[in-house]
């Protein structure tokens, strides 16, 4: 979910309109945004919509919201002038990063606020929308530091140029292995041969995409009249798109778009192009999906209201809109938008009257009986995680064992599922020496084991683990429990003396019920407790259950 | 009653006696006997015990008062025969005459012998940890601290400090506190340590010559005076009075400097340790006391500490417990105790659900109630479940409109049958049997088939719309979901969702809001809602849930929206399923009147069996 900063007399004065705090509130809603924070001029808006970059700017909001309180209506307008700059893209690309497209905003006064506001979007969008940079990478230049038509193209790792920021100019593969964007980027265009590069007729380099523009042409600043836009990437859809995203907003700040033809060799395309699409469905859809009955007029003025456009023919109605609008790809897509422009709380909630037998899953009704059982014994239950540590279900059981394990843990406190709950048990017990003894805890919870011949490779198993510490608890104790646990649910058990790594010898044993789940029963051993720190023994109970 | 039932000896008393005369290789003198016996007893009880003895020429007083054995072939058989019969002579009168039988229960109330009514009802009144010091502080014959009451007797602390006060208003023990005074540095103390003495340091910066007060730097001029005077009084310096006061050192004085002074040895004893100031010599003391009187040297800090001796009564009513256990096992009757209604009693715990637990088991009740049913909700899923199911492009924003975990061991599951992924397969790349475009791309089922930990509930939905569902039907599951997360007051890795979906026949936006109502109102006890557009991949419209709580305000309170026709039409379902997601964790973060999120897995024993 995107977060735009922005000011707001720079937003008002996009709009045209002054807003309370309440007030703005209100219309954000029409762009599903949420005011995240307001401290005097600053303004800090959720989008909620993922799917729609175009509103990822104060542009964008200002222009949705423009038509949202009726200061404008339908699609909005772009226009885009002829240019003279052609782009060469190198078919060598293909599997390094084939895609581009280009345009070029002249005339454009670019303050502190707009150069901070086109930062934030290209962020935004490359971030979100470009999944960091690997669909979508943007930059913009200084369009009169380009001189003539410019190449994109697969370059030698040797080729170099001073990329932002530097003052030596470095090699492409430097560049990876030195520069931070570099470092931060690099594994996007790792392992190829040749690497992307934009560079213009007297081949000075504009920038390496994804990674980092040059210092030369790459610098924008507020002295920067005329821009060079340059969108890359895999799709030229989601390219295109971007670009124009781009044009939009800079257009919204007075700039004049400019086309640059793309020349892919065998075909040759217009970018940016405005144009509009459109859909096809059934006027009763409408009332259908949402149980309203709009009239097809009304309908056509709330599709205004969010800048698409309506024309009713027979049962039938036609919706256009933008072709940066990359979300509409169902009718439904277009009713939500009339469902918000007529604003969801004026709708009447109705009573969902269809009466069905409720349940519980079968495995629920036995897991409640376990926890009654426990409780009864005076047991009080505690809650663990699923994710835990290797050093608590591992190392300090004095086990080697395999887990289900994380690809990208945060933290190694939760790097693997767990596999028995007693070692978070142990751990409860050890952050609660302090407390008044005898203490008597159980957890009823899953533990996640490998196992290849199940459908997700894992099998998840429902465990009981009852510990109890007082000085004098042992073997006899937890037996009890357990040959009660049995008796109430209607199962046999029997015990195998055994060695494990974390009970006392002698003072344990392996445990087998009758419908064949198994567990574990004793005093914890020696080692074990020192691992945990605990100093009054601890006799345990772990079932499958 | 008479004073002199309180000195009648109990039989294992009289035994005691006669065998420590048995083993004594030499005649001792009454006197001598009392105090040689293994366990200390009251004299006039021990004179009681010798007059029996004599009085069934067991033994007789010699001409110079020594106690002689009269020992004869037989005898002592016959006196064990004797006790045995008077053991039982005894039982049966103490017990059966003074004692009610309860309903005809074996339960009876046991009297102390040789007490008076109140001190057998005190006696009587005794908890477990009180006859445990009892017995302890007879056997130990001294005063012990409460620490080593504790020791000795294996009950708490805090058990042990009661036994001592309790015992202390029954007289049955005599508590004493004792003030123990501890010693240490105070700044001053710390500084002379350290930097040395003042006095010395303002020998050190004199020598043979005339030197004036004023050039004098080490020493503040408060002290200066004392310092003079001492130093003069001891021969360490030499004054003399010119324009104004010059001193200079003697010899003495240099060899003084040589020496540690008695001030410093005990500074440095103090400054090692604090002290108990009653373990000093009395010369240290003195050192000390003068040292007190040097502003900021000591600190003194008072600690009280508790210890109990045994009383005569308290002796009287250990035996008369003893006599009370062993008739208790000879008659092998339940002994009822009388309580004091007011005393303090040990806190005990139930059996409890996990807080957080329970009130996920009364959400679930709910709906239950509702006619919802139950949803199996795997931790591990496919991605084909959490997203693609749920028509999440691959490699799109819309995948990652969550961060989500992925596992590295194992990596890849299994799919269900062809004929359900060709069915998603075609959503995504043309929109399927739906009247969509779908998203245009070469859907994968390599990467359908990575696993991963659920990340939202709604996993748990499209499994069992692929499964299979009934219609008209309500569905929900309470699923642990997980997402990499930095934990903090609002945020964890792991979380619960209460997600579901329902589904019929001319299910409409203004039903989904009705079903969102009905569960802010019953579940959440909210009086207002308001809906808020919303945005997820898998739902169009969407809506967010917001309740107005008493006493928090408005707040979020879950998510929900139609499922795309591209999800339900191609699994062939034609009426519209209305989906929804609470935000348990919070709700039940209001409920339990938690302010961090984490708490509600607290690791607290405290605050699951008692709320604090």
């Amino acid at each position: 979910m995107p977060t735009i900063e922005c000011s707001k007399k720079d937003f008002e004065l996009l709009v045209g309109k002054k807003f309370s705090k309440e007030e703005l509130e209100d219309v954000l809603l029409g762009v599903k945004g949420e005011l995240d924070g307001i401290n005097e001029d600053e303004l800090k808006i959720d989008i909620k919509e993922t799917n729609r970059p175009d509103l990822w700017s104060v542009e964008g909001i200002a222009r949705e919201i423009k038509a949202f309180i009726g200061k404008e209506k339908g699609i909005p307008e772009y226009k885009v002038l002829k240019g003279k700059r052609k782009a060469k893209i190198d078919s060598n690309l293909k599997d390094i990063r084939p895609k581009a497209a280009y345009a070029e905003i002249r005339g454009i006064e670019i303050t502190e606020e707009i150069l901070l506001q086109i930062i934030q979007l290209q962020e935004k969008i490359c971030q979100s929308f470009g999944k960091k940079r690997e669909q979508v990478a943007i930059g913009v230049f200084d369009l009169d530091k380009v001189k003539g038509n410019v190449k994109y193209f697969a370059a030698e790792p040797s080729m170099e140029f001073i990329p932002l920021g530097f003052s030596e100019s470095m090699s492409l593969r430097e560049i990876l292995i030195k520069h931070p964007k570099g470092k931060e980027y690099g594994k996007l265009i790792e392992g190829f041969e040749k690497f992307p590069l934009l560079a213009d007729e007297n081949n000075e380099v504009l920038s390496m995409p994804p990674i980092i523009n040059s210092d030369t042409s790459g610098k924008v600043t507020e002295q920067t009249k005329n821009l060079f836009v340059d969108v890359t990437g895999f799709n030229q859809k989601l390219v295109d798109t971007a670009l124009k995203i781009m044009c939009m907003a800079l257009a919204d700040r007075k700039g004049k778009i400019y086309s640059v033809e793309l020349d892919y060799e065998k075909k040759k395309l217009i970018s940016p192009e405005f144009k509009k699409e459109k859909i096809v469905f059934n006027l009763s859809e409408v009332n259908e999906l949402l149980g309203t009955n709009f009239s097809g007029k009304e309908i056509l003025k709330l599709l205004e209201k969010k800048r698409l456009k309506g024309k009713i023919k027979g049962k039938k109605i036609t919706v256009e809109f933008g072709n940066y609008r990359k979300d509409i790809i169902h009718p439904w897509d277009v009713i939500e938008d009339i469902a918000i422009a007529f604003d969801y709380n004026k709708f009447e909630p109705e009573k969902l009257d269809v009466f069905t037998l409720g349940s519980v899953e079968e495995k629920s009704t036995q897991l409640k009986e376990v926890r009654e059982l426990c409780i009864g014994f005076g047991l009080q239950e505690i809650a663990s995680n699923h994710l835990t540590s290797k050093e608590t279900q591992m190392k300090k059981m004095n086990l080697k064992e395999e887990f289900v394990e994380i690809a990208n843990p945060v933290s190694s406190n939760w790097e693997i599922f767990r596999k028995k709950l007693l070692p978070e048990s142990l751990d409860f017990l050890s952050k609660n020496k302090n407390k008044s003894y005898p203490q008597k805890i159980f957890e009823v919870g899953r533990t996640i084991e490998l196992n290849s011949e199940k459908e997700t490779g894992v099998e998840e198993k429902w465990k009981l683990c009852v510990s109890i510490t007082h000085s004098k608890t042992n073997f006899n104790e937890v037996k009890s429990i357990l040959e009660a646990i049995a008796r109430e649910l209607k199962m046999k058990v029997k015990l195998k003396e055994a060695k494990t790594s974390f009970l006392a010898e002698g003072k344990s044993a392996l445990i087998e019920f009758s419908d064949g789940k198994k567990g574990f029963v004793g005093e914890i051993n020696q080692k074990v407790m020192q691992e945990f720190g605990l100093e009054t023994n601890v006799s345990v109970i772990e079932i499958e259950i | 009653m008479d004073k002199k039932h309180i000195h009648s000896p109990r039989l294992d008393t009289i035994a005691m006696v006669e065998n420590t005369i048995k083993k004594s290789k030499e005649k001792l003198s009454k006197t001598e006997l009392w105090k040689k016996l293994p366990k200390q007893m009251m004299y006039q009880t021990f004179s009681t015990a010798i007059d029996y003895l004599v009085e069934l020429k067991k033994i007789r007083l010699t001409a110079e008062g020594k106690i002689e054995l009269i020992l004869e072939k037989g005898k002592a058989k016959v006196w064990e025969k004797e006790t045995q019969e008077g053991i039982q002579e005894k039982k049966s009168k103490i017990e059966i005459k003074k004692n009610e039988i309860k309903e005809g229960k074996k339960e009876m109330k046991i009297n102390a012998v040789g007490l008076d009514d109140s001190a057998k009802k005190i006696v009587s009144e005794l908890s477990e940890i009180e006859r445990k010091t009892l017995k302890v502080l007879a056997e130990e014959k001294k005063e012990l601290s409460v620490q080593e009451l504790s020791e000795k007797t294996g009950i708490e602390l805090d058990s042990a400090r009661r036994a001592i006060q309790w015992l202390n208003e029954k007289e049955l023990g005599k508590a004493r506190i004792e003030k123990q005074v501890f010693v240490s540095l105070g700044i001053e103390g710390l500084k002379a340590v350290k930097d040395g003495l003042p006095e010395k340091n303002f020998l050190k910066e004199l020598n043979e010559n005339w030197k004036s007060l004023s050039e004098i730097k080490s020493i503040s001029k408060q002290e200066i005076n004392i310092a003079l005077g001492n130093a003069k009084k001891k021969d360490l310096i030499e004054l003399k009075k010119e324009k104004e006061l010059t001193v200079k050192i003697t010899e003495k004085g240099k060899e003084f400097l040589e020496k540690k002074t008695e001030e410093e040895l005990i500074l440095e004893k103090i400054g090692e340790k604090e002290l108990e100031e009653k373990n000093l010599n009395e010369k240290e003391k003195q050192v000390l006391k003068f040292l007190g009187f040097r502003k900021g040297f000591l600190k003194h800090k008072e600690k009280g500490n508790e210890f109990i001796s045994i009383t005569e009564k308290g002796f009287s009513a250990n035996e008369s417990i003893k006599e009370t256990r062993s008739s208790e096992n000879l008659l092998n009757a339940k002994i009822i105790r009388n309580y004091n209604i007011q005393d303090p009693v040990e806190e005990v715990y139930p059996g409890k659900k996990q807080p957080y637990y329970k009130f996920v088991d009364e959400i679930k009740q709910k709906l239950v109630s509702l006619g919802f049913k139950e949803m199996e909700n795997p931790l591990i899923v496919q991605e084909f479940y959490n997203f693609d199911v749920l028509f999440q492009p691959q490699n799109h924003p819309a995948r990652t409109w969550t961060d989500t975990y992925k596992l590295k061991k194992p990596t890849h599951g299994k799919l269900p049958e062809k004929k359900i992924v060709e069915t998603i397969k075609n959503a995504h790349e043309n929109g399927g049997k739906a009247e969509s475009m779908g998203w245009n791309y070469e859907w994968s089922e390599k990467i359908a088939e990575q696993l991963m930990p659920s990340a939202h509930g709604t996993a748990h939905s499209a499994r069992q719309l692929v499964k299979g569902i009934e219609v008209p039907g309500k569905y929900f599951t309470l699923a642990r979901c997980f997402r990499p997360d930095v934990v903090d007051a609002t945020h964890l890795i792991e979380f619960n969702q209460m997600e579901g979906f329902v589904v019929g026949k001319d299910f409409t936006l203004r039903k989904l809001l009705g079903l969102l109502k009905e569960f802010a109102v019953e579940i959440a006890g909210a009086e207002k809602v308001k809906f808020l557009p919303d945005y997820y991949p898998f739902t169009e419209p969407s809506v967010q849930l917001n309740a107005l709580h008493p006493e928090l305000g408005w707040v979020e309170f879950g998510g929900a929206g139609i499922f795309r026709a591209e999800i339900t039409e191609n699994l062939g379902i034609k009426e519209k399923c209305l989906a929804w997601g609470l935000g348990m964790d919070r709700l039940a973060m209001f409920k339990l009147k938690l302010n961090d999120i984490r708490e509600l897995f607290s690791q607290n024993l405290d605050w699951l069996r008692k709320g604090i």
